[in-house]
């Protein structure tokens, strides 16, 4: 590895700052009209109602730090969060675990790869698909499937989906029932790592273990890192699958209330657009914290081969 | 010409000004009194929530409009409901709605509060409102001004399962008298009878405003009062949960879990119709469908009854309206009048979207009716509703999600019903002070 | 299909070392498949279950969660492709337009810029990095109004341009921070010895990072298919005509809570919409293996 290092430091990459400088604006021209002509418009425009009363069908008024001090005393949000920060903390891990551990199994050799890898984003297919929602009612409903299997067994089991205590959690088993995405992005990784190490490895008498916390692991940690920062953002903005169990209310009771779907009920529900944008804010705040920690702490355990 | 990238810029800097300084509703076509068709190609926009059975109807009674009015081309657009309601605030708040568009009780004040909806009193000349009784005139009335002319109405109804009252030998009950405690007695029986097998109600009150309707008024209240505040007491609110937390604990009714499915399953997913319970409640003219999905001999019974209060009321299914943003007003009212009033189009649409308000054309089609919608005419023609509610202020188009929040949390004993009531009604009251 | 381990070549080993692994992997192998079959079947049973249910008369779907199939109902599908004024194909057809123009607009810019961020070096690259992540974190919801006005004005509602313009100009910054991520993967010494011969930046981007990225790019035009072809809230805004429908717009239009829903159609046509998404990530999944595994690395 450290031969590698040695290399990095060529007198080519020092030519010219001022023709990189150009030759970055000419690769990020279509970005740069992207973020201008269609990102930062709407994105200002949002800051803007998030201090105004707008009911999205007359003019906003200036409402100055209103939507914000209510923040304070909003319960449901307060609600909200609490459901939105357990859901990450849970499904997030729980999902890339096993993504990378199937995309491992999948990466050494398997007779029947293609079959298998496309068999597990089956489900990541349908997650976007109507029929999801009568799915997993029938699967965790109070006569669903898993009740029937746990009956086999002389459990007694419940509506999961429909209890306050339990709703959650099927949410979670729903996401991390399609890890199909971060999979496919783990088995490109691993594809990606040169062949000769492991050979190289293999002549210096490595063990596979070993080769796979000196090489695979480390030159995975870019791809680990990727699936962590976006899993963790796409968590916190959940609403597809809120949606699946209550119907965008939110229920049973609450328990199922993701801060995007509140967000959503309060612009959309209830014609309270500036209040909405203020919790769109909010949310990009804390995430953005989120990232930005991830970011910090990625300098002590991301490697990079530049 | 401008090029692409200035174009784009130009867009960028419009859409920050116009959400910026949002030009004030309402366009210039607003301020004539008398509306006149005119005579040259108009083309406008209808838009509707419903599945593909409402489409095709709609389309067909389009066609025929377009063929009363050659020079009018109406394009139908149509959404689930849950995207519907996105679709409409979103391309009104751009000032681009569509020129009719079909209204729920629920968002018909929050629409005209705000100026998005086209006065209708403009357009007398041009939509005919005399075959339709005050009461149904009334349902589409804020603040006095017509924004839109109900499509259909439906009452509140008990539906029950005769062919499960049968096979565990329980008697029909005599709907003319009975009361709560009857209909709880029955469906306990019901229960027991089938040894656990069904259970006899499909639901409690309080997953729908119109059974909390029913509930405040045969306590003589109702939901919201005429100067649009929530006029609603909390005892019948108390009332109401402690009858389906009995329901519940003494299995008379599903479990509160199943409830809670049966509300995001739909209707035709749901216990009465898939034959897990005997009794439930539903519109009257909900009961073709359900018919459909249980395969089963289901009956409409008149709601038991507390008193000698008129509960029961009109509730108009849907309304069509006419936005304030249309640049063809005349020829919008001429659509909505065309599918209100003209005898081809209710030959066409039938009962799809209700049993029509526009007694004429109830009249007209009731000879033809069979089955179920017979059945569902026969039912309303048998109520006798008390006083036409208020319709829901602007504020409180979220009243059905918040109650079913409060009921799930009353009926999972999470709160106390006293606790729940007063939470719900402050709560309901902060929504409509918000939007004042 | 190329199998990594199998094509390395095996270095000499002490016999009976060599003797010990082999058996252990000839354990391990079955165990492996068990472990995946297990697995798969857990994967694939909701999914089977929607196929077998879009074969059963609607009475029927809710009430059973099992696999068994008593009387066919193959009306569902005659009966949900037939449901709207045109034909099923006809909203898939749109879908498939709006796809392809989506795919190759990531790829193109998303690829562009990711190579900026990943090996030039200039003015405030650290401050664009970090708007550029920013962009992902803001909900949809609050910005499509704005949006919404934007393309009114431009005069784009009602046509394909608000689905696939904007891709051109590497909105997703998802697939800018991906492909970030696989080009700082790609050793460095091969373009610093192209650039040794005096190739420039656009060469070194075409001849070397694009064919080394070809798993980034797979992923990213899988994705990219997958989430337009499911997307529903923007192509629900900004499709108004249902000439213009898309699959999603189509399916959700089955569903109507108040009153019937044709299940039955619903999950048939849920059926058919997948059957190009499956096939595509059949036929794209060979790419996710190219790279420098198998194009040799040096």
């Amino acid at each position: 590895m450290s031969s590698i290092n040695e290399l990095r430091r060529l007198p080519g990459s020092q030519r010219g700052a001022r023709q990189q400088n150009k030759a970055a604006f000419l690769f990020l021209l279509p970005w740069f009209v992207g973020l201008f002509g269609i990102t930062i418009g709407p994105m200002l425009a949002s800051l803007y109602l998030s201090f105004t009363d707008y009911n999205l069908l007359q003019p906003p008024r200036l409402s100055g730090l209103d939507n914000w001090t209510r923040m304070l005393h909003d319960e449901r949000l307060h609600k909200s969060l609490g459901v939105t920060f357990s859901y990450v903390f849970v499904s997030v891990p729980l999902q890339l675990a096993l993504a990378l551990g199937l995309a491992l199994l999948l990466d050494k050799g398997v007779r029947g790869l293609p079959f298998y890898r496309s068999v597990f984003y089956l489900p990541s297919l349908i997650g976007g698909s109507v029929a999801i929602a009568v799915l997993w009612r029938t699967m965790f409903g109070t006569t669903g499937l898993v009740n029937e299997a746990l009956g086999l067994f002389g459990i007694q089991g419940q509506g999961w989906i429909s209890e306050p205590g339990t709703a959650l959690s099927t949410l979670v088993v729903l996401n991390v029932w399609t890890f199909g995405s971060p999979m496919v992005i783990f088995l490109a990784g691993l594809r990606q790592i040169p062949t000769s190490l492991y050979e190289a490895a293999s002549v210096d008498g490595a063990t596979r273990l070993r080769q796979f916390r000196s090489i695979t692991l480390p030159l995975l940690t870019p791809i680990i890192f990727f699936n962590l920062v976006l899993q963790i953002i796409h968590a916190f903005q959940t609403f597809t699958q809120a949606f699946v169990v209550s119907g965008g209310t939110g229920g049973p009771a609450d328990s199922t209330l993701f801060y995007s779907l509140y967000l959503y009920q309060r612009g959309f529900g209830h014609f309270d657009m500036g209040y909405a944008s203020a919790l769109a804010w909010l949310l990009l705040l804390i995430v953005g914290l989120f990232t930005a920690v991830n970011f910090w702490a990625s300098k002590y355990w991301v490697f990079y081969d530049d | 010409m401008l090029s692409p990238f200035r174009r784009i810029a130009i867009g960028a800097v419009v859409s920050l000004s116009l959400v910026l300084t949002a030009c004030s509703g309402g366009g210039s076509s607003n301020a004539g009194a008398d509306l006149e068709l005119s005579d040259k190609p108009v083309t406008i926009r209808a838009t509707w929530w419903g599945a593909d059975a409402r489409a095709k109807l709609t389309n067909d009674a389009i066609a025929a409009f377009q063929k009363k009015y050659p020079n009018i081309k109406v394009e139908g657009q149509y959404k689930d409901w849950g995207g519907y309601w996105d679709a409409l605030a979103t391309t009104t708040a751009a000032k681009d709605s569509a020129d009719v568009v079909q209204m729920d009780e629920l968002y018909l004040a929050s629409y005209a509060d705000r100026g998005a909806l086209y006065d209708l009193g403009k357009a007398k000349k041009i939509v005919n409102t005399s075959q339709f009784d005050n009461e149904a005139l009334a349902t589409g009335q804020v603040g006095g001004t017509q924004y839109a002319l109900p499509i259909g109405v439906g009452v509140l109804s008990v539906v029950v399962n005769a062919d499960l009252f049968k096979k565990y030998g329980v008697d029909l009950p005599d709907d003319k008298t009975w009361t709560w405690d009857d209909y709880a007695r029955i469906a306990k029986e019901l229960t027991t009878k089938s040894g656990g097998e069904i259970h006899g109600a499909a639901g409690a009150p309080g997953f729908d405003a119109g059974s909390l309707k029913y509930w405040a008024r045969q306590d003589g209240g109702d939901l919201f009062g005429k100067d649009g505040n929530v006029s609603l007491k909390p005892q019948s609110l108390v009332k109401m949960w402690k009858f389906g937390l009995d329901l519940i604990s003494s299995e008379a009714s599903v479990k509160a879990s199943t409830m809670v499915e049966d509300q995001t399953a739909g209707i035709t997913a749901a216990s009465l119709a898939t034959g897990k319970a005997a009794i439930g409640s539903a519109y009257n003219t909900q009961i073709t469908a359900l018919q459909k999905a249980a395969g089963a001999d289901l009956r409409l019974l008149q709601m038991p009854r507390a008193g000698d209060t008129k509960a029961n009321f009109f509730k108009p299914s849907m309304y069509w309206a006419v936005s304030s943003q249309s640049e063809h007003p005349a020829e919008a009212a001429a659509f909505v009048d065309f599918m209100l009033n003209n005898q081809e189009a209710a030959d066409v649409l039938k009962t799809e979207r209700g049993i029509p308000a526009n007694k004429e054309m109830r009249g007209h089609l009731e000879a033809g009716l069979t089955g179920s919608d017979k059945a569902a005419v026969e039912y309303m023609n048998a109520v006798t509703p008390g006083e036409a509610p208020v319709v829901t202020p602007n504020g409180g188009s979220g009243i059905e999600p918040m109650l079913q929040r409060y009921s799930q949390e009353v009926y999972f004993n999470k709160t106390s019903p006293e606790a729940a009531a007063e939470a719900f009604i402050k709560e309901l009251q902060g929504e409509v002070d918000a939007a004042k | 299909m190329t199998d990594r381990t199998a094509t390395a070549p095996r270095p000499l080993a002490v016999d009976r070392a060599h003797a010990v692994r082999r058996i252990k992997r000839r354990m391990r192998v079955p165990l492996k498949h068990v472990l995946l079959i297990a697995c798969a079947l857990t994967m694939l049973y909701p999914v089977l279950w929607m196929v077998v249910s879009s074969l059963r008369p609607n009475s029927e779907i809710f009430r059973n969660a099992g696999l068994d199939l008593t009387h066919l109902q193959v009306e569902n599908y005659t009966n949900g492709w037939n449901a709207y004024s045109e034909p099923f194909s006809h909203y898939m057809i749109n879908s498939v337009i709006v796809v392809i123009g989506a795919i190759i607009g990531n790829l193109f810019s998303c690829s562009m810029a990711a190579y900026a961020f990943a090996r030039l070096e200039f003015r405030a690259k650290r401050v664009w990095f970090a708007t550029m992540l920013v962009t992902i974190m803001l909900p949809i919801h609050v910005i499509i109004v704005p949006q919404y006005v934007l393309f009114s004005e431009l005069d784009w509602v009602n046509t394909f341009l608000p689905l696939i313009v904007p891709k051109f100009l590497a909105t997703d910054a998802f697939f800018i921070f991906l492909m970030v991520q696989f080009i700082r993967g790609i050793p460095r010494e091969l373009d610093e010895a192209a650039w040794i011969d005096g190739a420039g930046h656009a060469r070194i981007f075409f001849n070397i990072i694009l064919p080394l990225m070809v798993p980034a790019l797979a992923t990213t035009a899988i994705f990219t298919f997958i989430w337009t072809w499911n997307d529903f809230y923007s192509q629900l805004i900004y499709l108004t005509d249902p000439d213009m429908y898309t699959t999603p717009l189509a399916l959700r239009a089955f569903v109507d809570q108040q009153t019937e829903t044709d299940w039955g159609s619903a999950f048939a046509m849920s059926v058919v919409s997948l059957v190009p998404v499956f096939l595509v990530f059949l036929a794209g999944q060979r790419f996710l293996l190219r790279g420098i595994a198998t194009t040799g690395g040096k």
